[in-house]
């Protein structure tokens, strides 16, 4: 029997739930709320999760015994959900199933009704019909979706009449594998094959490339720091991951050349590269996150990166999901997601295949704080 | 089988005197049990519980939803306890002995032995802190007690001919019991508050696919993702370790029994491994309570506690001493576990008036405390607490007494109950035919409701409070038959039933009598109906000649039966008239006339049937 205790305090809070299924997103649709959602075959639910109260109780935790989610909303879904966006200053969130072109739109829903409900589909005209959609939001302007399965059917879609607003215009075939906006027109696009693109919704024609500079064959994804609801974008730091454990960091100013890199100190548990993430704590400075590898979420400080190519130790590692007090095992369970909150500097939530999720506060015990 | 009819029936679930709501005391959503089901004739009361978060009248199931229609005792074919929490079973006493009820009331070993200990408890407060009047006395609790049947897991229990009750293991405290209802064909299973995940003491729950027409299940918690065990116990050993740490004290009240050898095993587990120094206790009251009520209810706890207490003797822990008052004084760090679980009397409140002024110390609440105790207070964040003159009871305290709280408070919930996923499981394990879920918020609920008929391909109902559900069911009905009814069900053209052969009579308060009772009873006038049938047979005998050969044959095959040959030529059988006739141009053609009445309709088919097949060959003259 394990007991997640050692001398040295690790965690000022944690806490671990089962879902009946999986999930293999998290999207914050609000403070103390986030949505996960199945990925099975076939029928799936969409459920919308507070977060236990003691956990935002700070100075009055001891009188809160609250240390349960709570399902505040639950739909249901035909398929499989691979990628979920909460569209914001609304209540809805946008799906897609990760092998079709097509994007389902979702009211989570109000006080009145606890049903998540399905309020349309948005069919994209994309060139590859089975990779499934990247899918980010502006934080500015009218309600809109940036989608795209390749770098050339990247569109920005109106949600409640389904009208274009933008389409890149490009016949780069490249696989995306990640989408975000870093200011409330510009946008980053990471292919699978590590090169980063900017774009911005404003002019069709305007697109930048930068090659990610690693070996050849591995598939990247992206993660970005940046306040995306300025109108230009700011100081923004991107990292992009790669399947052999490197991780590259850029100035969004400069992006073909990187400030520094690292070999991460992963020793990979599955084959399977789709998983893999990257993201950076949006309240603490040079603090990167990365899952997918195996069943461990291993927090970075780049502040001691170099240009060139050297091994870091992370300065934490989250090992909750390989250990369970459940019946299976799930010493091959692979982290499939991982968020963090957005203004708690150091409240990380993470998901895995064995339909674990925790939440949890990490202490940082370096002497190099993020 | 004859005799037998299914009607559609329905069945009554009313929460008329039932209710919840959330109070933000404490942070618990506190609520008050009291179903009433209405199943074939009969009228249970599920849970008779105080409601904890009033302190007038609304504080008790309102029963004149019941009383308008007669007495209790009348009304009531029993009344059956889940377990011995306030909520479930703190209007008993009120119910049976100050609005009336001298029925049966049933609940398990461990539940008759704990209520009263937590009623008796709870009257003190209530009167003897509170000041108030409208309540139950001590003497009412012990002659409510006399009322109670205990219940063994898995027995069926006869309340009385038709209505049988049986216990099922719930988890959740000791004692506590899901009850299946039956009556006929018809049953309920109502869970009580339940646990389908096993903790350190208790089991969880369980159930036979007994397949009832309703499972009616609390859905206070049926929306909620529980954090697993491990993190609860990691922020319950975190704080004690802290505390000790910096030499403060931990004082942790307690029931006597069930959380608190939970708590037990944990700390003692940790302090093995941390190598820890610092003395635990536990007060003798509580070890000597505990150990009587374990060896009553050894069954009750888990796998585990079993085995752990074989080996060793119950409270023969390492690391953990029996506690003297004298040691409340002594410097230093240490653990304490004490009763009362509430703080409003006795050994626990005494320490806490010794270690509250003092900010290294700590204290623990692991459940929900009663309005107007101390536990209460503190919980609600009550920095400085006084008791008034009026409260004299507890003679350790002067009048103007005063305590600043300066430890820190902890309110850590380890009572268990079941979740979405604990409720999923729980279907699944007994197969209902329909789902009733109480004390939810509807419109909270609607997902869950939508996954259950999804899911299980059956109806859920979320009736509110004061509503009443009414479900409808496909029961078989026994009826009681006359003979002689019985002997003319015959399907047509079948075998010749046997006048002689003894049929079975069911035992039932619905009477199937013959139509002529009928009638008379219901002053219908009778009216006769008659049946002819031709059959035509080839035959070259003479009419009369025929008529013997009908005679004699029939007489051979129907044995038993009156067979006449009239002078006229004509053959009766019982009242079927058979005339045999021919045409001059036809000689050899015959044609039989049958008649009878339509009470012999099933001879006379059979009569038909035979005549149709010809007359045999050779037959003796009479």
């Amino acid at each position: 029997h394990c007991v997640l205790w050692t001398k040295e305090e690790r965690y000022s809070n944690i806490h671990e739930y089962q879902l009946e299924h999986p999930t293999r997103v998290i999207e914050w649709t609000g403070e103390k709320n986030v949505c996960v959602a199945g990925y099975n075959l076939s029928k799936n639910e969409i459920l919308e999760l507070l977060l236990p109260l003691k956990l935002f109780a700070d100075d009055n935790q001891g009188l809160c015994a609250e240390r349960d989610f709570k399902v505040v909303h639950g739909g249901f879904t035909d398929g499989s959900i691979h990628c979920l966006k909460h569209i914001p200053g609304t209540r809805c969130v946008v799906t897609n199933d990760g092998s079709s072109s097509k994007l389902q739109v979702w009211d989570v829903g109000g006080d009145d009704c606890d049903v998540i409900k399905k309020t349309g589909d948005i069919h994209l005209k994309t060139a590859s019909l089975d990779k499934g959609v990247k899918i980010d939001s502006p934080l500015t302007g009218n309600a809109s979706v940036l989608h795209g399965s390749q770098v050339n059917d990247i569109q920005l879609t109106e949600l409640t009449s389904g009208t274009p607003l933008y389409t890149l215009g490009t016949d780069i075939p490249d696989v995306l594998s990640s989408l975000r906006f870093v200011s409330g027109s510009v946008f980053l696009a990471c292919s699978v094959n590590g090169d980063v693109y900017v774009g911005d919704t404003r002019s069709p024609s305007y697109l930048q490339k930068s090659p990610a500079g690693g070996r050849e064959g591995n598939h990247w994804c992206m993660g970005v720091r940046a306040d995306s609801s300025l109108p230009e974008p700011s100081s923004c730091s991107v990292a992009r991951l790669s399947s052999s454990c490197q991780a590259v960091v850029s100035d969004l100013r400069n992006l073909k050349s990187p400030v520094c890199q690292a070999q991460l100190n992963v020793q990979r548990k599955t084959t399977s590269d789709e998983f893999l993430i990257v993201t950076w704590a949006p309240a603490l400075d040079n603090c990167l996150a990365v899952s997918g590898f195996d069943g461990m979420v291993q927090i970075y400080n780049t502040a001691s990166w170099r240009p060139e190519l050297m091994e870091f130790q992370p300065i934490f590692i989250h090992r909750g999901h390989m250990m369970s007090d459940a019946h299976f095992d799930t010493s091959s369970s692979v982290v499939t997601t991982h968020v963090w909150h957005p203004s708690r500097p150091w409240t990380v939530l993470s998901a895995a295949g064995d339909g674990s999720v925790h939440v949890w506060d990490w202490v940082d015990n370096t002497t190099a704080s993020c | 089988p004859t005799g037998l009819y299914a009607v559609p029936r329905s069945m009554h679930v009313s929460l008329s005197i039932s209710s919840s709501c959330s109070f933000s005391g404490a942070g618990q959503d506190v609520g008050r049990s009291c179903i009433l089901v209405s199943i074939g004739g009969k009228n249970i009361m599920l849970d008779c519980g105080m409601h904890m978060g009033y302190n007038d009248d609304r504080r008790f199931p309102d029963f004149s939803y019941i009383t308008q229609q007669g007495r209790l005792t009348e009304f009531l074919d029993c009344v059956i306890i889940s377990h011995f929490h306030l909520d479930h079973c703190g209007a008993l006493p009120y119910m049976s002995e100050m609005v009336g009820y001298d029925g049966p009331i049933y609940m398990t070993h461990p539940t008759k032995a704990i209520c009263p200990i937590l009623l008796e408890d709870f009257r003190k407060i209530t009167v003897d802190k509170k000041g108030e009047t409208n309540f139950f006395t001590s003497q009412m609790i012990k002659d409510c007690m006399k009322k109670v049947i205990p219940l063994n897991l898995h027995q069926t229990v006869q309340v009385d001919d038709e209505l049988e009750i049986k216990a099922y293991y719930a988890g959740h405290v000791l004692g506590a019991a899901m009850v299946q209802i039956k009556v006929g064909s018809e049953s309920v299973v109502y869970t009580g508050d339940y646990n389908m995940t096993p903790d350190r003491h208790l089991g969880a729950a369980w159930i036979d696919k007994c397949r009832p027409d309703i499972l009616i299940s609390e859905s206070t918690y049926a929306t909620t993702i529980r954090d697993s065990k491990r993190c609860r116990e990691r922020d319950f050993l975190k704080k004690v370790h802290e505390t000790v740490e910096r030499g403060g004290k931990v004082l942790i009240p307690v029931f006597a029994l069930g959380r608190a050898q939970e708590l037990c095993i944990l700390l003692e587990t940790f302090w093995e491994r941390m190598n820890m120094k610092a003395p635990i206790y536990f007060s003798t009251g509580l070890t000597e309570k505990a150990n009587h009520y374990y060896k009553l209810f050894i069954t009750w706890t888990n796998q585990k506690i079993r085995k752990t207490f074989v080996q060793r003797n119950m409270f023969e822990f390492k690391h953990i001493k029996a506690f003297d008052r004298s040691y409340i004084d002594n410097p230093g760090p240490m653990v304490v576990f004490a009763t009362p679980g509430m703080l409003h009397a006795g050994l626990s409140l005494q320490i806490f008036r010794k270690w509250a002024g003092n900010e290294k110390n700590m204290i623990i609440m692991p459940g929900y405390c009663v309005q107007g105790t101390i536990g209460h207070k503190i919980l609600n964040g009550q920095k400085k607490l006084e008791l008034e003159n009026r409260q004299t009871v507890i003679p350790e305290y002067e009048p103007g007494w005063s305590l600043e709280v300066k430890l820190q408070v902890e309110y850590m919930s380890f009572s268990a109950h079941a979740d979405a996923k604990g409720i999923m499981q729980l279907i699944r394990m007994a197969e209902p035919r329909n789902m009733l879920l109480v004390h939810g918020e509807a419109k909270k609920m609607e997902f869950l409701k939508d996954k259950i008929e999804q899911e299980f391909s059956i109806n859920c109902f979320m009736p509110a409070n004061g509503e009443t559900s009414t479900v409808a069911t496909n029961p078989s009905v026994p009826v009681d038959i006359s003979l002689n009814l019985l002997k003319r069900e015959m399907a047509l053209g079948g075998p010749l039933p046997d006048p002689k052969k003894p049929r079975t009579i069911w035992r039932a308060s619905l009477r199937l009598v013959s139509p002529e009772q009928a009638l008379k009873e219901l002053g219908l006038s009778e009216h006769q109906l008659r049946f002819t049938c031709r059959v035509q047979l080839q035959d070259a005998h003479s009419d009369s000649d025929t008529h013997i050969r009908i005679y004699t044959h029939l007489k051979s095959v129907l044995k038993g039966y009156t067979i006449q040959h009239l002078p006229d030529g004509t053959v009766m059988v019982e009242s079927i008239v058979i005339k045999v006739s021919s045409s001059p141009e036809e000689p050899n053609t015959k044609v039989l006339l049958l008649s009878w009445s339509y009470q012999d309709e099933d001879l006379g088919s059979f009569l038909s049937t035979l005549l149709k097949k010809g007359l045999p060959a050779a037959l003796s003259s009479m």
